[in-house]
């Protein structure tokens, strides 16, 4: 028995080593690729950050073409006099966003479209001249409710906003029988290239939310035409080239500029959540969470998928739900191999309530598509305030007298079971 | 609808339909927002189907893989799943399986549980902005 044991713990450790040694790898290889592609990159953007100097081109140059997770970009240049200046910035990086269009529109209906497009730049932002930072104050004080297609279009920056306008978006007309059966809805025709824009608009919305992620009105621009701007690429940043171009009117941009953004280990890339992280602190606050969770008796992903919530907010609570989800699959598993064991499980209550619930999990993971971060958050603090209640009721003196009751039972039945497992095999 | 579950000599009566009925809709919150729903499965089938603690143990567990994998599977489809992410919070969920025994051993379950009220109620209450 006790060797069985030995043996199977051998290889559980061995799975654990195993799978820590993945990440490692990958970790490696990753800032290898960025620093032999970086020498590419810079004859590339030098010749664009020579300064031009002849009248009525708009030309840009920044003082360093490589960054090493995340850092400060001095950008400069010089167009007509009297212009305005807009910067676009954009990482090549591809992330994907979704926006549930389920307000009523101008004849009152709701038009339950899903738009989803996978090609939505992992960070993306533009600079505004600082003589508009009234107009980004107002929409900056609504937060996460502001409008990202008035703010582009009061502040003047649509003529900047060209890169996202034409990704490629996916629409489909999803109703209540469709969620039930948990499908997207039916496909819609593509959009034609003015909806497209639109659109695009509201996905950069759901992705980015807020109006300082999106906006910053911080190019100086002097009379004579020639302006200054520091970009930031926050740390966190997606890694790979950041494209910046400068516009003055709809005829008038500069040649792109591009610099690198390299990140090394412990920081690390998340394709699907469009963030890198420092891989310690996710693995630490797992391991303490998963810990206090079986300490509890609840799994783990009723604190985890919160927390990570609050203390990434870059991570898209899409992400979140999907990746903590088949994090328990082990320990489950494990749990369920031991109970059998002993035959311990009732095979027949365990399966008819399992298909039922099978049935939910087909459901469910569409509908979190569907819901924003502030529905997911309010939801999510509902449930654990009643998760919270339960706990409580199970520290009530009435409830430990009936528990220490069932679990000497349980103790019994499961002693029995023991014995009775030894005694066949012996 | 009721149907008979046989456990170590016992014959249970358990009431099928409404079991299945909360399973369903729990499972559907469970993995719409990423849990696995023990905590609510155990008091469903012991408070609402009146099943003794040791029928209901590994048989919930059992449900509960059911909808896991289930999730884990629409979810992966649907995009919702970072490979990265999940290969660093993956060992980490596993070495607490084997650490978290070890600790128990040594704390009373009761201020375990006693702590996760306050924290789960404050953790709550921050996520619906009211603290």
């Amino acid at each position: 028995m006790s060797r069985k044991r030995g043996i199977i713990s051998a290889v559980m450790l061995c799975l654990v080593l195993a799978s820590y040694y993945v990440p490692f790898g990958q970790a490696q290889d990753t800032p290898s690729q960025p620093a032999a592609q970086a020498p590419a990159a810079a004859p590339a953007a030098a010749p664009a950050a020579a300064p031009a100097g002849a009248a009525g081109e708009l030309t840009i140059a920044v003082d360093k073409t490589a960054l090493s997770n995340g850092g400060e970009i001095t950008v400069s240049g010089k167009t007509q006099p009297g212009k305005p200046v807009y910067l676009e910035v954009e990482n090549d990086a591809d992330v994907r966003a979704v926006f549930f269009d389920d307000k009523p529109n101008k004849d009152g209906v709701r038009p339950y479209k899903l738009y989803l497009s996978e090609h939505i730049p992992a960070f993306y932002q533009i600079y505004t001249p600082a003589s508009t930072k009234e107009v980004f104050d107002k929409f900056k004080a609504q937060g996460g409710k502001f409008a990202y297609s008035d703010a582009i279009k009061e502040l003047g920056a649509d003529i900047a906003y060209n890169a996202p306008a034409g990704v490629a978006i996916d629409a489909y007309q999803t109703s209540l029988t469709a969620s039930i059966i948990g499908s997207r809805g039916d496909k819609l025709p593509s959009l034609d290239p003015q909806e497209n824009r639109r659109r695009s608009m509201q996905l950069m919305k759901a992705r980015f939310r807020s109006p300082g992620k999106l906006l910053s009105p911080t190019v100086q621009v002097q009379p004579d035409g020639s302006y200054t701007c520091k970009v930031k690429i926050a740390d966190g940043s997606a890694p790979g080239k950041y494209v910046i171009t400068a516009y003055s009117d709809k005829s008038l941009k500069s040649k792109p500029v591009t610099v690198e953004n390299n990140i090394s280990f412990p920081v690390m890339y998340m394709a699907g959540a469009g963030t890198s992280l420092n891989v310690f602190w996710p693995f630490l606050l797992t391991l303490g969470i998963g810990v206090f969770g079986v300490l509890m008796g609840a799994g783990g992903g009723f604190l985890l998928n919160p927390i990570l919530l609050s203390v990434w907010p870059a991570l898209p609570h899409t992400i979140v739900a999907g990746t903590v989800t088949p994090t328990v699959l082990f320990s489950q598993a494990s749990g369920i191999y031991n109970y059998s064991k002993i035959k311990f499980i009732s095979w027949k209550l365990g399966t008819i309530m399992g298909l039922a619930m099978a049935a939910g999990g087909f459901i469910g993971p569409k509908m979190t598509e569907l819901i924003t971060l502030d529905q997911f958050k309010f939801v999510f603090g509902i449930i654990l305030l009643i998760l919270g209640a339960l706990m409580f009721w199970q520290t009530t003196p009435g409830y430990l007298a009936k528990n220490k009751k069932e679990q000497a039972i349980l103790k019994e039945f499961k002693r029995r079971a023991e014995e009775s497992a030894a005694g066949k095999k012996a | 609808m009721h149907i008979i579950v046989e456990f170590w000599g016992q014959e249970f009566k358990v009431n099928i339909v409404i079991g299945c009925i909360g399973a369903f809709i729990l499972a559907i919150v469970a993995s719409m927002f990423g849990f696995g729903g023990g905590p609510f499965m155990v008091p469903l089938m012991t408070v609402v189907l009146g099943l003794p603690m040791y029928l209901v143990v590994g048989s919930s567990l059992l449900a509960i893989l059911f909808n896991t994998l289930m999730s884990s599977m629409r979810h992966y489809q649907f995009g919702n799943f970072d490979l990265t992410f999940f290969l660093i919070m993956f060992p980490a969920a596993i070495l607490a399986g084997f650490i978290a025994p070890q600790i128990a051993k040594r704390v009373s379950p009761l201020w375990v549980k006693r702590i996760a009220v306050v924290g789960l109620a404050l953790l709550g209450l921050s996520l619906l902005g009211l603290f």
